[in-house]
């Protein structure tokens, strides 16, 4: 039994808040996980409990199952950093036994995004392919039924370089855009929408070079890659500016900017620290300019409708309350409904990879039915993994809250395109 | 279309006063909704989820004096004169009983019966009796009386509940006003999931909430109960469809069924804590889970924001008052640093020690002895709840409730729930009284 000698930076942190644990339970409580699968022992036991017991090694093998959601340390009144433990010690674990291809390969989001793009028709056809999918769950354990990304031969890089500009004049100053590797390659609509909007409520929107946050490769233990892509981010970023908003409609990677790269792989840096602080995530800017009087809700027109919402985990963890309902509701008529969930289950990757899809799936299921239920037509979620699990489970459309946005600031006649 | 829809968001953030509430127990959910209700603008901030689903979900106005009390909202004026340092001498029984009617109505019939003129005695997990004042419409039928019967059943599955300890306590026990129960104790065999042998009670109550489970469960259950016999489970019937679960429980039986509450997830609070929290999420109190309150800034002997800690930045919120609602030393929100001096770690208010005690006195060495002073520690408040040291105000517009404020010894009287009750009630209206509700502006610029 070897010690790794390996600890991670923010290690050290976290461990120091396992002694303010005080065994109230409410971390079990709140766990999508150990509620759907009881081969994982919940949070409490793999986190402040079994931490105790882990001298450099990790090995209990239920702390598998944990999907890093977030949920428990975000209900801990205790500040227990729970999930952070959870997350460093099965990383610590992988890097004992392995890591298993499937899991070095999906996080490589921005290389499958250059790669699937210009050969987009193709790509999205052969993901359609029954067969095909079963061989791939054989080969590298992707689940065949997982939601898969839609490839678009348009980047948003392609669309920036030969749009039409709006004819509205930036009287609010200028604002960074940052896309992630999915707002970039496969849900480019949503960041599309996003700078339509901003530039319609006045910014001057600048989309940098920018690069992968390194969030999928932390949430398979990949720490040494994460880390080197969340700093290469903050570089590609800083080379344009060091002090302008940030402002990202991929919930997640934001996250990943504001706080997870730092308290869960412990980054340490002038360069993240410049970044992460003037890091928002849309819905929470816009509230931001909103109560700071800079935007007029008499623009927005009436839509008569209501939505069924889902706060991601990874959007819930930035403890920001809830922008995103907020924002809906500054449009005169639309009413949501929040799912008052945890988690939809895909945490990222988790729900993609065979072994985990039924647990995957009994994870949303609430989330699933509540959009069934409460939808008139569309529903609505942060981020877009997901959405494409939200949408592929329930059978409804999920789009980001940024499109009702759109249509009520009249830029598009049809709220579903 | 019309357009005499009005905007959600724009109608909320431009109501007058805006108060920020800190915590979410059951004193800042309270203090919260009601707020809301009377048309005020509400942030409230909690650091993580509520002590609520960590009680036994029922309400305790008075319990001891140290006599047992009957008739609690009657006692407390009498109590509070014998106890001036006691929470319930500001807070008076006007507010409690109003605080109660509160959250009754919010709670609804289906969560909370009783209206806490009267104490019930219910059994504990340890087969002692409690009085209580409102309970779960689940425990109804094992109030306790002279001559009741009944059958207490344990499940080898669950750890945290034993049946043979709850029916002998109770068999040997004469009730408070005379009279005895008859109790035995049976032990059942139930995996909540296939192959799970060491559950808790939300497990078990997960597994209830689907009907087929239910069934076979309650099948099981029936050649163990005698003719005339209530029915006593671990609190664990059902989650999400409670309601059904225990109707369905208790007609495949045959008899009336009722819960007892054990250890922490204790599932009857977990329902009430849910309720309460979507009720205020839902009613667009802006509810900041997971974030701490790390600062304030005061000008004029108010405190005009407070700031937050969310990720990656500090979030500032402009308020008109601040309700600190954050409980005691069980939450972090009240600490002993190792000078013996004790701290708020909320807003750095100072704290009162009891009537002759001082950071030397502030425990003594009898274990088995007299409450500790330092339970006693919080701080001070006058009739409104506004936050005073030696009688004066410290600011304006900060106001404290529940397990933060001097002078109770809660889990001894028995007076948790009610002092949370009445001092949030007190709060809110001292904060609406003394700032006005304004009709929504269309809109209101720098009110971060």
């Amino acid at each position: 039994m070897g010690v790794i000698e390996e600890t991670f930076a923010g290690h050290e942190v976290s461990r120091a808040s396992l002694d303010n644990c005080v065994k109230c339970t409410i971390c079990e409580t709140v766990c999508p996980v150990a509620k759907a699968n009881p081969l994982f022992t919940g949070p409490k036991y793999n986190g402040p409990q079994a931490e105790r017991f882990r001298d450099g090694a990790s090995v209990d093998h239920s702390l598998e199952w944990c999907d890093f959601c977030g949920i428990c340390t975000l209900n801990c009144p205790q500040g227990v950093k729970i999930a952070e433990l959870n997350e460093q010690a099965a990383a610590k674990m992988k890097a004992q036994n392995g890591v298993p291809l499937r899991d070095r390969i999906i996080p490589e989001t921005n290389m499958e995004g250059m790669l699937l793009s210009p050969i987009a028709p193709v790509a999205n056809w052969a993901l359609g392919i029954r067969p095909l999918r079963v061989a791939i769950e054989k080969v590298i354990k992707i689940h065949r039924d997982a939601p898969m990304p839609t490839a678009h031969t348009e980047t948003l890089a392609k669309w920036l370089k030969h749009r039409k500009k709006a004819d509205v004049k930036a009287t609010k100053g200028p604002v960074v855009f940052f896309q992630g590797c999915a707002g970039g390659y496969f849900e480019t609509e949503t960041s599309k929408k996003s700078i339509e909007v901003l530039e319609h409520l006045g910014y001057e929107v600048f989309v940098p070079k920018q690069s992968c946050c390194g969030l999928a490769k932390q949430s398979n233990g990949l720490f040494k890659g994460a880390t080197k892509d969340i700093l290469n981010l903050c570089d590609n970023l800083l080379k344009f500016d060091n002090e302008l908003p940030v402002v990202s409609s991929s919930g997640s990677c934001i996250g990943m900017v504001k706080h997870e790269a730092h308290e869960i792989m412990g980054v340490d840096d002038p360069r993240l620290e410049n970044v992460s602080v003037r890091s928002r995530d849309f819905c929470e800017f816009i509230m931001e300019e909103y109560r700071a009087g800079r935007i007029d809700p008499s623009e927005f027109r009436e839509i008569d409708l209501t939505v069924p919402y889902h706060q991601p985990c990874q959007v819930k963890s930035q403890g920001m309350g809830f922008p995103a309902i907020d924002m809906m509701e500054l449009i005169p008529g639309v009413k949501v409904v929040e799912s008052n969930e945890p988690c939809c289950g895909i945490a990222g990757t988790y729900g993609l990879k065979a072994e985990r899809y039924d647990t995957a799936q009994k994870i949303g299921k609430g989330v699933f039915e509540h959009m069934q239920n409460y939808n008139e037509g569309v529903g609505v979620c942060d981020t877009e993994t997901c959405r494409w699990q939200i949408a592929k489970s329930s059978g409804v459309k999920i789009v980001h809250p940024v499109w009702l946005m759109h249509h009520a600031l009249g830029l598009s006649d049809n709220l579903l395109k | 279309m019309t357009t005499t829809a009005v905007s959600t968001t724009a109608a909320r953030i431009g109501a007058q006063p805006h108060v920020v509430v800190i915590g979410a127990g059951i004193a800042g959910l309270t203090a919260a909704l009601r707020l809301r209700r009377a048309g005020a603008r509400v942030t409230q901030v909690t650091k993580g989820l509520g002590g609520i689903q960590l009680s036994q979900g029922t309400i305790d106005i008075l319990g001891y004096t140290p006599d047992r009390v009957s008739r609690p909202l009657d006692a407390i004026d009498d109590y509070a004169a014998a106890h001036p340092a006691h929470p319930y001498a500001k807070i008076g029984s006007d507010a409690v009983r109003q605080g109660v009617a509160f959250l009754r109505d919010v709670a609804g019939e289906e969560f909370l019966v009783g209206d806490g003129e009267e104490n019930v005695n219910l059994p504990t997990a340890v087969g002692a009796v409690r009085p209580t004042a409102l309970i779960p419409p689940s425990m109804t039928a094992g109030v306790l009386h002279d001559g009741l019967k009944v059958v207490i059943i344990g499940i080898a599955q669950l750890k945290d509940f034993h049946p043979m300890l709850v029916a002998q306590n109770l068999e040997r026990t004469v009730l408070p006003d005379g009279g005895r129960v008859q109790a035995r104790a049976v032990m059942t065999d139930f995996e909540p999931r296939p192959n799970e042998f060491d559950a808790s009670g939300l497990t078990f109550a997960r597994a209830l909430d689907d009907p087929k489970t239910r069934r076979t469960f309650a099948e099981g259950l029936k050649g163990f109960v005698n003719e005339g016999e209530a029915v006593g489970l671990p609190a664990v019937l059902g989650l999400d469809d409670h309601q059904a679960a225990i109707a369905e429980i208790s007609s495949i039986i045959g008899a009336p069924v009722f819960e007892i509450s054990s250890l922490p997830p204790c599932v009857p609070g977990m329902r009430l804590n849910e309720k309460l929290v979507t009720t205020v999420k839902t009613e667009r109190v802006e509810f900041i889970l997971g974030s701490k309150v790390i600062g304030r800034t005061a000008a004029d002997g108010k405190i005009t924001s407070v700031t937050v800690g969310v990720a990656g930045h500090k979030r500032e919120i402009a308020c008109d008052a601040v309700i600190l609602a954050a409980g005691g030393f069980e939450s972090g929100a009240l600490r002993l640093d190792s000078h013996g001096t004790v701290h708020d770690t909320v807003l750095d208010l100072p704290v009162k020690l009891p009537e002759g005690i001082d950071a030397d006195t502030l425990t003594h060495e009898d274990y088995w002895g007299k409450p500790q002073p330092l339970f006693e520690v919080g701080v001070d408040v006058d009739s409104s709840m506004k936050v005073i040291k030696d009688g004066v105000p410290v600011f304006d517009n900060v106001y404290a409730a529940g397990g933060v404020l001097a002078g109770a010894t809660r889990w001894q009287d028995k007076t948790g729930e009610g002092i949370a009750l009445g001092s949030a009630v007190k709060a809110a209206d001292a904060v609406l009284a003394g700032l006005p509700v304004a009709a929504p502006a269309a809109q209101t610029a720098e009110r971060n």
